[in-house]
């Protein structure tokens, strides 16, 4: 309901009728129907036509802002608030969350607008009608926050979440959870704050053991809240980030443990590259055993191939004693080079031509081929063609040498990028370029497979 | 890569869109527009940084406009670019020529109702050999039209020969001249009922489905999706080559090299080159890869592509036939020649017009839901083998490796995005950019109609952004543009079909989540620019309108080589084939320094910066603020007047669209035979033969002098001195104010003249009656604009004969004779035609007969016959007015 506009509200009415007296046709709705409509029909109802100002109304103030005219939006907005006498109870809730939308940006850009005025208008708009009190509170926490108001802030969740008004839908109990999350994480900052204070200053024991006292009712305090928010799905990184870190100050290694990994592995969660960062990292710091650390990184290769810790899962799987983590550790090398944005990556390209040379000479010709049969028909043109080469070698030589020692062994010295750069590497680093070809010479897929 | 570290919490419920109740909805972005410029809240140990995030972030938020500065136009609205191109454009269809335009019933609830009474009726009008002629070929076999031998034992023959004669000097096109016999009469009301029958119950139907399927269109035309016009950057950086259709059917396909200043207007360079294709030009793409310029074009049932060599000649590689016909078309970012083609059945496949064609992916049908709508969409993403396929219910990201059914949801229409109820996915393009150090190379754009969603494909689902665009027409084109200078967000352009167009600015590099640096902005549109050409005569204002109106079906940016302060020039290609431009120049604000202050409060000098806020804290004269701020932000200058008034001159030189009128060949040679006879026929006549032969309007010229000698004799002189007629007589010729000042002249005496007045009121009180019930009767037509005589005529004759009516009962028995006399003068209707011809069966509407008093009845109940004078026009013009006037000389 939140983003509903009037235009949107009228096509709403309109629509099923229109489609209707059409017939068939797709349940779409379209904005911009009530404006073909309006232009064939003209009614002379005082309803429509007051609802038809209102509209006119509300795309001037769209225009203005669009325009950052703040100033002229505003004065329209002071005419829009007409609108919140409509007879009309479901129009008069959709004027009531345009008003909303549109005079906190407006607030939020006007020049002469400051937190007091922002305030104000916040606790006015919270007030009229009941559905938007915590939804208006909950933004406006927000926007102090953003402004450095963290006390008001504060102050302002703790208002919203002991307000009750008849019946919670479950919308609302949504929202009052998620503002007590947001409670939390205001805790966890004093807390974190009074943490930092206890390990600086030398205090005497009786002022660390109130200190620690004071922390810990923080810390249950947010605890609560965040343990709550965490259990529904969503994207929770700043809440489990705390939580997780109070648990571990507290020694509760396995609530943390707990906490990381339903939010990584949770079906019902979306899949979240952070919930598997977190874990892994979490892992790390507790020292897990590396198949530990592994397993977590194969579910993270799975869902971002190209991510930085994909270096990291690559030296890890090569130095396990695993055959088969061994040829995982190729993949992940290949697939972080797949992406567009990591063709330029020297480390990558580095710890690809390293591990080419380990494995050839591992004899696992084997492992190569099978990575490059999926890739064999669009690597060449992607990485190794004659324009790039080039390129590469105007820009960064090093890249440039690294590739092309990969190139010729992937796709033998006939390649154009191999025999460019060796021919331009020839003139300066004629040793290294010796080396590579003689390596590229006795070792390259192609000819093993001519063998 | 890295993945954004923190991101903005939110909820995650899958479900059907648009639950009200839905969670989803929480989605913090779609909240209010401020909250997308907020940070997501930090968890980083406070006390580890100098600054806590929320104390260090206003001021960097609010830096934007100081630190960038706001991109402007230096025009107020774009300017035309080419010339516009020989051939006519007529102005697309409306929604005002589908819908019913009658009062609604429920008027608070306002319906939109198909007319296709109306459309049917004006097809048979127009088309009525089509509408007719199968019938008629079914029919032929039992009419004898004529022809010698006709022999059909087992049929029925009916012998036409003698219709077919009747008809010989009939017009079908409602000519009320045309006269039915008795034996046409008859046919028409035998074979009336079959032939409407036939026509309505087949022809009907195909109309209603052509009707219903244009309307749609009209709502929603997804055939220009992507946009129909690009850009090909040249060798050098200052050169490129502007790619879009011209023609009527927008079936050319031109190459038209431009040359680039960082100053100055954009130069064409030469003619363009010229590719005729087999179909219209719906999109096209252009990509360079590699330094290898490829240009995509989709037509509905082709799609070809080109190389642009370095002398930016293209030169054809490949052409697809598409037998469902492409919905999209796209070339891959990363690989050069290799492209991705979708197509209505649900098909997708990878070409590469050295490889041929590969099909990932058939489904017929969408993804999420059911959903009637056989638009597909195909783009890359970051990874070359991955595609993104999109359907209206939703975006599918898909390895072309694997199997057919490998792959995951991207994004889907539902409460995952806190989507609306009847909301489609309307355009999809990959956002991919070279460097990740300013925008994420994963991100997908993804526009519905009432919102713009950015997907990260790292973490699909959940829209890293969500901005309802507002945008009154389908969002169809989008455009991201590198960062203007380094560092800066990217703007990112969107187009509506209806020239609406927003500028967002995106910023976040790999390892933040993607967020507007700034609030977005609006852009001119064509419509803008109307106020910078000259003001024409309402058809050539009509004409100019239009086509600026036209909907906007192609959009490309270009950033000209570096300059001091950075600019963009934007390039729009509307439906009417016209490509305007406009210049933005990206510089620093002079309000910043009050949009950076906000705690300042208020102070002087803020108010010197910006007359708009000072005069409007105590009133509100919108207006004047209006005025204020445009004035000062832009003007036409002198140079962007010049290139319009050239513009509008090639434009209006442009022949219209009008088919030419011919004059209706007409034979009387049947029916009226007996005016040749008539050889006086006088100027009157004459002038209507000839208003009717140049198919033009009559007016009283043609008809020449009122004849003066042609009074009604209905009034003798009243009273002792006949001024009354005079006057009449010198007001009926429009010299009604000489009358009067040589009256005033003559009699001095106002107080005689005020006698005279009630003498005449109690003397003429008869007439007098007369004439208020005309007036009562015809007062809502006196407020035709232009009343021509013509226009005249019948409504006074209608008048008459209400008071007529009326005078049955309301006029004092004494006074009738008087008035009878009155009348008796006059060419009376027939007693029994004057209200029976009203309610009279419509088939003989359009056949109006030639009497008079008849035809003026009528013409209440077929307009189209209003303005049609009858025979005997000149006796009624020249009599009737006299009769309608005493009460206008007073």
């Amino acid at each position: 309901m939140d983003s509903f506009s009037e235009e949107w509200m009228t096509s709403v009415e309109e629509d099923d009728r229109v489609e209707a007296s059409i017939g068939s046709g797709p349940d779409i709705h379209l904005p911009w129907l009530s404006q073909h409509i309006q232009s064939t029909v003209n009614c002379g109802d005082k309803g429509t036509n007051f609802a038809q100002t209102t509209s006119i109304c509300f795309n001037f103030i769209q225009e203005a802002l669009l325009k950052h005219q703040w100033q002229r939006a505003s004065e329209f907005l002071k005419c829009y608030l007409q609108t919140l006498e409509d007879i009309n109870s479901q129009r008069r809730q959709v004027a009531l969350e345009n008003i909303w939308k549109l005079g906190s940006t407006i607030l939020y850009h006007h020049p002469k607008s400051n937190i007091e005025t922002f305030s104000t208008f916040a606790d006015r708009m919270k007030n009229i009608g009941v559905q938007n009190y915590l939804k208006i509170s909950l933004q406006h926490a927000l926007y102090l926050l953003h402004k450095g108001m963290v006390e008001d802030a504060y102050r302002n969740l703790n208002q919203a979440e002991s307000w009750r008004y008849g019946e919670m839908s479950t919308s609302q109990e949504k929202l009052i959870k998620l503002i007590q999350a947001y409670r939390g994480l205001l805790d966890y900052y004093t807390w974190s704050k009074k943490k930092t204070e206890s390990s600086q200053s030398d205090m005497d024991s009786y002022a660390i053991n109130a200190a620690t006292q004071d922390m810990h009712s923080y810390f249950r305090q947010a605890s609560v809240n965040l343990h709550e928010i965490i259990k529904i799905p969503g994207v929770w990184d700043p809440f489990v980030k705390s939580y997780v870190e109070m648990l571990e100050f507290y020694g509760d290694q396995d609530g943390a443990l707990q906490v990381l990994t339903d939010y990584a592995y949770d079906n019902n969660f979306p899949s979240n590259p952070n919930a598997h960062i977190y874990l892994y990292k979490f892992l790390k710091k507790e020292k897990a055993p590396e198949d530990k650390l592994i397993s977590v990184l194969k579910i993270l290769h799975q869902i971002v191939p190209s991510h930085t810790i994909m270096l990291e899962f690559h030296t890890l799987l090569r130095k396990s004693k695993k055959e088969e983590h061994h040829k995982l550790g190729l993949e992940v090398i290949f697939a972080v080079l797949d992406f567009s944005g990591c063709t330029e990556n020297i480390t990558a390209w580095d710890y690809l031509t390293k591990y080419l040379k380990q494995i050839i000479k591992e004899k696992h010709l084997d492992w190569v081929k099978e990575g490059w049969s999926s890739r064999k028909d669009w690597w060449p043109t992607f990485h190794f063609s004659y324009y790039l080469a080039k390129k590469n070698w105007k820009e960064n030589k090093i890249l440039a040498l690294k590739k092309a020692f990969t190139s010729g062994i992937l796709l033998g010295k006939g390649c154009r990028y191999f025999m460019y750069v060796s021919k331009q590497g020839h003139k300066v680093q004629e040793k290294s370029i010796k080396t590579m070809k003689k390596f590229v010479m006795k070792h390259n897929i192609l000819d093993s497979e001519e063998c | 890569m890295d993945f954004p570290s923190d991101l903005f919490p939110t909820f995650f419920l899958p479900g059907p869109p648009g639950l009200s109740d839905s969670p989803g909805s929480f989605l913090s972005s779609v909240w209010s527009d401020y909250m997308q410029l907020l940070k997501p809240p930090q968890t980083q140990d406070p006390s580890m940084r100098k600054l806590r995030p929320w104390e260090a972030n206003p001021q960097r938020e609010a830096s934007y406009v100081t630190k960038w500065g706001r991109w402007k136009p230096d025009t107020p609205g774009p300017l035309p670019f080419l010339h516009p191109g020989a051939d006519p454009w007529d102005p697309e269809l409306t929604s005002r020529d589908l819908l019913f335009r009658g009062r609604p019933r429920h008027p608070p609830r306002a319906k939109a109702t198909i007319d296709v009474v109306e459309q049917l009726n004006h097809f048979l009008w127009d088309h009525g050999d089509i509408a007719f002629g199968p019938l008629g070929m079914l029919l032929q076999e039992n009419f004898n039209l004529g022809e010698r031998k006709k022999s059909h034992k087992a049929r029925a023959v009916m012998n036409a020969g003698r219709l077919l004669q009747d008809l010989g000097g009939y017009q079908p096109k409602g000519c009320p001249w045309a006269h039915l016999s008795t034996r046409q009469r008859r046919f028409s009301l035998l074979g009336g009922t079959v032939l409407g029958e036939e026509v309505e119950s087949l022809l009907g139907g195909l109309l209603h489905e052509e009707l219903e399927t244009r309307w749609k269109e009209l709502l929603l035309d997804d055939a220009c999706t992507g946009g129909a016009l690009a850009w090909v950057p040249g060798a050098k950086a200052h050169t490129g080559q502007l790619v879009y259709p011209t023609g009527r059917a927008h079936n050319q396909l031109n190459f038209q090299k431009i040359k680039l200043s960082p100053t100055r207007e954009p130069q064409v360079l030469g003619d363009p080159t010229h590719i005729s294709l087999r179909g219209p030009v719906r999109q096209v793409v252009t990509r360079t890869v590699q330094g290898e310029a490829l240009v995509a074009v989709r037509s509905d049932h082709h799609c070809a592509v080109w190389q642009v060599g370095c002398q930016g000649r293209p030169e054809p590689l490949q052409v697809l036939d598409t037998h469902k016909g492409a919905t999209g078309i796209s070339l891959s970012p990363h690989l050069p020649g290799e492209l991705a083609v979708c197509t209505r059945s649900g098909t997708v496949c990878l070409w590469s017009p050295r490889d041929g064609l590969q099909q990932i992916h058939k489904d017929p049908e969408t993804l999420v839901f059911k959903d009637p709508s056989s638009w597909r969409w195909v783009d890359f993403a970051a990874h070359p083998r991955m595609l993104t396929i999109a359907d209206r219910t939703g975006v599918h990201l898909r390895d072309v490796r694997g199997p057919s059914d490998c792959g995951e949801l991207l994004f889907c229409v539902g409460a995952e995005a806190s989507c609306q109820r009847g909301e489609r996915v309307l355009l999809a393009q990959y956002l991919g950019t070279p460097s990740p150090l300013s925008l994420s190379p994963t991100l997908h754009l993804i526009c519905s109609q009432s919102s713009l969603y950015l997907l990260d494909e790292r973490l699909p689902l959940v829209p890293m952004l969500k901005w309802s665009h507002s945008l009154m027409s389908p969002p169809l084109l989008a455009q991201l543009l590198p960062p203007p200078c380094p560092g800066a967000p990217l703007p990112l352009l969107l187009g509506g079909l209806g020239g609406h167009l927003r500028m967002l600015h995106l910023s976040g590099g790999s390892s933040h989540a993607p967020q507007l640096a700034a609030p977005p902005q609006s852009l001119p549109s064509l419509i803008d620019s109307l106020h910078g050409f000259p003001v024409l005569e309402p058809h050539g204002q009509q004409l100019l309108q239009d086509r600026l109106k036209a909907p906007l079906t192609g959009l490309a940016a270009v950033v000209p080589p570096s300059h001091p302060s950075p600019s963009m020039l934007l390039f729009q290609l509307s439906a009417a084939g016209d490509v305007f431009y406009q210049r933005l120049w990206l510089q620093p604000d002079s309000s910043s320094k009050n949009a950076d202050s906000p705690q300042n409060g208020i102070s002087s000098t803020d108010c010197a910066d910006d007359p708009g806020f000072s005069s409007h804290d105590q009133t509100s004269a919108t207006p004047s603020l209006n005025t204020a701020s445009d004035a000062c932000a832009l003007s036409w200058n002198a140079q962007a007047v010049a290139c319009c008034r050239r513009w509008l001159k090639t434009l209006l030189q442009v022949p219209p669209a009008l088919p030419p009128w011919t004059p209706p060949t007409f034979s009387q040679h049947h029916h009226l035979r007996w005016s040749r006879e008539e050889e006086d026929k006088g100027e009157v006549r004459e002038g209507l033969q000839a208003a009717m032969t140049e198919g033009r309007l009559l007016q009283q010229e043609d008809l020449g002098p009122l004849p003066p000698s042609d009074p009604p004799p209905a009034h003798e002189p009243f009273g002792p001195e006949d001024k009354l007629s005079e006057r009449l007589k010198a007001s009926w010729e429009g010299k009604g104010a000489v009358w009067w000042d040589s009256q005033q002249g003559s009699t001095q005496v106002p107080r005689k003249r005020q006698k005279r007045r009630s003498q005449l009121s109690s003397s003429f009180s008869s007439v007098r009656t007369n004439s208020d019930f005309s007036d009562i009767a015809s007062s809502p037509h006196r407020s035709y604009e232009t009343p021509s005589p013509l226009h005249k005529l019948p409504e006074t004759s209608r008048s008459l004969e209400l008071s007529q009516e009326l005078w049955a009962w309301s006029i004092p028995r004494e006074r009738r004779q008087t008035l009878r006399d009155y009348l008796a003068v006059l060419p009376s209707p027939d007693s029994g035609g004057c209200s029976t011809p009203l309610s009279q069966n419509p088939s003989s509407h359009s056949l109006p007969t030639s009497e008079p008093g008849r035809h003026s009845v009528l013409r209440s109940q077929n307009p189209s016959t209003q303005t049609l004078p009858s025979q005997h026009t000149p006796s009624l013009a020249g009599s009737q007015p006299r009769k309608k006037k005493p009460r206008m000389g007073f």
